[in-house]
């Protein structure tokens, strides 16, 4: 999912970075005025973090290996503001050394990774996890299904960034000047290899963290969670159920899912990729959905959009892109109304802060 | 104040106070439990104990960085608070003229180079840039460390490391040094290095409080020790040959073996009387 | 409060079962995690932490870091805008000429650009030479399939080499900068350039802590691999072992955390960031910012008249 440089137009790279602006400062300012000025080593040690639970490549059943982003577990871990600080920061640091993600794309990966990402994937967690006590078994997986919406709402978003390259930036024979696949092509290949195989490992891994912290070091999980109670037994009755707002994570699934379904290809496009010597390194410095693309093309000549006829797609893909956009839209607007009316509703814990010391 | 000894200072005149302190991590984890005592300009203290007795705990109380829950803490003839201590002007005066070496120097050697490291306590005094500057080539050449100057903390051993540490808060030009466990982790020639250092500076004026559990070095280091027992309270305080000696109260509280003589002892150490 | 307790008598005997030449039994390749972390671990340091190239004594590295900043940024900038493969080519040509300037091995440094990412990306944009995919002028015929024509399109294979050969100058540019420039010197040049300070506070210390951390993974793997005595770790217990890793891991950047901070507030840290560092610029600086400068008008020009 990290986009490199060379994919994005240098205008959608300024719309993003534009974009991030404000989020960044309003970030900076959040996460400082909670934490004062204890939030800079926090903060940075989070992205230090970030960047190797990136590293983190987790077996997957193929036999082969993935690895997660990490934004909402940084996000149940430090708070929402703070993952976008700590992740943005990782981010930058791999497109530095690594050319994983780009220097120019910077505005459009972090609004992906570090700003969609944590709020959608935090939104649905406190949604889920609502009146639930800090030991219990549902939250780990509150946490997980939130990694699971959040990596999925950031895949798409970052299919839509691409998929719009190819309409918006041409020459005038119709050669694509930047990432050539059409929305209708980008977004069912990412969509299909984060709802199952890179989503699968994003949740094993936010379920893992939270589950083993919770049995082995139960104060980490309070810097985050300050006025949750540690066990059932100490919890307040519940005053209202929880499954409207759950609601808004499985309708995004519900969108995502059937696009999905429509690629079958390889997940990751290992079989093509095999004879490249990169086991040998070991280090996934590929973006994980530019990966996608590469079994990509068994998808386009069967899926039944109206590619093989030769006629030109026009109105297909200005209709995916306009069913994007609104998908993009809501998923965004659903996180931020989530994230706001749990803020309401509970001021205390929802915000970054430390446990006293 | 458990302090009855004769030749223990009156705590009027001292420069660090505290009285009936107590602590606890996370209110339930206990580290100090009604802790007295205090420290002269000019003297040589070491805080003795056994590990997790609290001395870390009392070091940072100490450095304004703790507060204590119950009890309270007076320094330069000031009451040391954490709302106090957000006053820009008192925490100048307080951060300048108190120093900590931690014992983990990865923690406290944070910058991205050396120089820059030395720079940071200065800068955020709000000295001039021109001083700064001198002072931190001085502080590199007493610690004999100037070829490191540009060096990044991974690039240091861990002897080197703690140097860049002393260095780091030497600069600030404190009257108070604490350090915790400077020896532990160093190599015989650095301890003896840093033990020479601090007797140096000791005779320059500055007021020098330690905590270690290691008894072989402490006759150099320290004039009076603060023994600390292991349900975190102060066990003794008085002057280090008459702690060395006692050695049933060592034994109590698990710095030496019960049945062993103290390591100076041993080595035949002529012992004033 | 004894430490005296008696210690177990198996813990005192060899143990029968285990050959100490280890000369019979077979062996085991590596777990999947355990390759991946170390072989990880070892090309993070190696690109991270060297400095070699930035030591030397070539072109880039005698820039004021600003101006080498500034530049290279402006130039990817360009790249980044230019729509003609020939005029890619010789902005690509120009960076391996930089390079060759300052000291670098080429053959490492086009190592280096190309694994992985323009070689991925190639793979990634070979289906957008289809027809199916990039409609136009058919150029080489593949046959038909259900009785469609299926080839690849000139507007295909050149919007394919379009995009490689802008991911790969991209990625030299980039990583021109960051192989030529100290870690602390490019940190430098940001604050001096303006960047929020605390931005640069924190990005030090993330980088910084990196290292220590990216230790604490590798002994975390190497302890695990000292206790594995038998058996393959199957995807299950990996995963949970991964999971573990990742939280103990969670676990010291905390405490390391907190500890710094305190470090930090002993020396008077109060919130803001400072710095020390003053830059020269100097005339190779100056003319190195001419001739970029000549560069990005020529390339664009050169792309503009080819037609948009
Ligand atoms: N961050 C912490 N959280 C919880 N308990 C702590 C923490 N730091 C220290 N303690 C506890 O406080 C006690 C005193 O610790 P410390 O002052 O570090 O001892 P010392 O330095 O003498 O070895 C110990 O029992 C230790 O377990
Ligand atoms: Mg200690």
């Amino acid at each position: 999912m990290h986009i490199p440089d060379g994919y994005l137009s240098p205008e959608t790279c300024g719309v993003f970075g534009a974009a991030m602006v404000p989020v960044w400062t309003t970030a900076g300012r959040r996460v400082r005025k909670i934490v004062k000025n204890r939030y800079v080593p926090l903060v940075a040690l989070g992205a230090a973090y970030s960047f190797l639970v990136m590293m983190f490549n987790v077996p997957i059943p193929d036999g082969t290996t993935a690895h997660a982003v990490g934004a909402v577990l940084i996000a149940v871990l430090l708070g929402p503001w703070a993952a976008v600080v700590a992740v943005s920061i990782a981010l930058l640091i791999q497109a530095l050394f690594f050319g994983d993600g780009g220097v120019l794309a910077l505005g459009a990966n972090t609004f992906n990774m570090a700003f969609v990402m944590p709020m959608v994937g935090y939104g649905v967690y406190r949604t889920l996890s609502r009146n639930v006590s800090l030991t219990s078994p549902r939250r780990p997986i509150a946490a997980g299904m939130g990694a699971y919406v959040g990596l999925n709402a950031a895949a798409f978003c970052s299919a839509v960034e691409l998929g719009l390259q190819p309409a918006l930036f041409h020459s005038a024979n119709g050669t694509p000047l930047y990432s050539p696949f059409h929305l209708a092509q980008s977004i069912p290949a990412m969509a299909f290899a984060h709802l199952t195989v890179a989503g699968g490992v994003e949740f094993a891994l936010t379920a893992g963290v939270v589950a083993y912290l919770q049995r082995a070091n139960l104060p980490l999980l309070r810097i985050n969670h300050r006025a949750v109670p540690d066990t059932d037994a100490e919890l307040a009755p519940p005053n209202r159920p929880p499954w409207r707002w759950a609601l808004v994570g499985l309708a995004t699934l519900v969108v995502l899912t059937p696009v999905g379904l429509r690629a079958p290809g390889g997940a990751f496009g290992e079989d093509a990729l095999s004879d490249l010597p990169l086991h040998k390194y070991h280090l996934d410095a590929v973006p994980t959905g530019l990966r996608h693309y590469a079994g990509f093309w068994h998808n386009a000549l069967f899926n039944g959009y109206g590619f093989d006829n030769g006629s030109h797609p026009t109105i297909g893909y200005l209709v995916s892109a306009l069913v994007g956009i609104a998908v993009i839209g809501a998923v965004v607007f659903a996180g931020f109304t989530v994230v706001r009316r749990v803020r309401r509703g509970h001021d205390v814990d929802d915000d970054f802060e430390t446990a006293p010391t | 104040m458990t302090v009855s000894d004769a030749d223990m200072p009156t705590a009027d005149d001292a420069l660090l106070i505290v009285e009936g302190a107590s602590y606890s991590y996370l209110d339930r984890f206990p580290a100090l439990d009604d802790v007295s005592m205090s420290v002269q300009s000019g003297e040589k203290v070491a805080l003795l104990g056994a590990n997790g007795c609290g001395k870390s705990t009392l070091l940072k109380v100490l450095a304004g960085l703790l507060f204590p829950d119950r009890g309270r803490y007076t320094a330069f003839a000031a009451h040391v608070t954490e709302d106090g201590l957000e006053d820009a002007q008192f925490a100048r005066g307080f951060r300048s003229r108190v120093g900590v070496v931690f014992q983990n120097s990865e923690a406290q050697v944070f910058s991205p180079t050396v120089r820059e490291e030395i720079a940071f306590g200065p800068l955020n005094m709000g000295l001039e840039r021109d001083e700064i500057a001198e002072r931190v080539d001085d502080s590199l050449a007493m610690l004999d460390i100037l070829d490191l100057a540009d060096r990044a903390p991974y690039q240091l051993s861990g002897g080197q490391k703690k140097r860049v540490a002393i260095a780091s808060v030497l600069v600030m030009n404190p009257d108070v040094l604490l350090l915790d466990e400077p020896t532990a982790t160093l190599d015989a020639r650095t301890q003896d290095w840093l033990i020479d250092l601090l007797v140096e500076l000791n005779a320059a004026g500055k007021t020098i409080v330690l905590a270690t559990h290691d008894l072989n070095t402490l006759d150099r280091l320290a004039d009076r020790c603060i023994v600390f027992s292991e349900d975190h309270r102060v066990a003794t305080d008085g002057p280090t040959h008459r702690v060395l000696r006692d050695q049933d109260l060592l034994a109590a509280v698990n710095l030496v073996r019960a049945g062993s003589r103290s390591p100076r002892l041993a080595a035949g150490w002529p012992l004033p009387s | 409060m004894s430490a005296t307790s008696t210690t177990p008598k198996w813990l005192l005997q060899h143990e029968v079962g285990l050959c100490p030449c280890a000369c019979i039994g077979k062996r085991r390749k590596g777990g999947v995690i355990e390759k991946t972390t170390s072989g990880a671990a070892a090309l993070l340091r190696q690109t991270l932490f060297s400095e070699d190239v930035a030591g030397e004594r070539g072109l880039l590295q005698r820039l004021d870091p600003r101006v080498k900043v500034l530049s290279l940024l402006g130039l990817l900038v360009v790249t980044a805008d230019l729509r003609h493969i020939p005029v890619l080519l010789g902005m690509y040509a120009g960076t391996l000429a930089l390079a060759a300037a300052s000291k670098l091995r080429l053959s490492f440094f086009v190592k280096r650009v190309w694994l992985f990412i323009p070689v991925f990306t190639g793979v990634v944009v070979l289906p957008a030479t289809l027809n199916v995919v990039t409609h136009g002028d058919i150029v080489v015929p593949l046959g038909t399939w259900f009785g469609h024509h299926l080839g690849l399109t000139e507007q295909g294979l050149r919007s394919a080499g379009l995009v490689v050969t802008r991911v790969a100058t991209s990625i030299s540019l980039v990583v021109l900068l960051t192989i030529s420039t100290p870690w602390a010197k490019l940190l430098a040049a940001l604050r001096a350039l303006r960047a929020p300070r605390l931005l640069i506070l924190v990005l030090g210390m993330a980088y910084r802590y990196l290292f220590l951390l990216l230790n604490a993974v590798t002994d975390m793997y190497v302890a695990r691999r000292a206790r594995t005595v038998a058996g393959a770790t199957d995807a299950t217990s990996g995963r949970l072992l991964v999971a573990a890793s990742a939280g103990a891991l969670f676990g010291k950047a905390q405490t390391l955390a907190e500890e710094v901070h305190l470090a930090m507030v002993a020396r008077g840290y109060a919130g803001d960031a400072r710095s020390v560092t003053a830059f020269r610029m100097r005339l190779l600086d100056a003319a190195f910012v001419l001739a970029c400068v000549a560069a990005a008008v020529a390339a664009v020009g050169v792309d503009r008249l080819l037609g948009r």
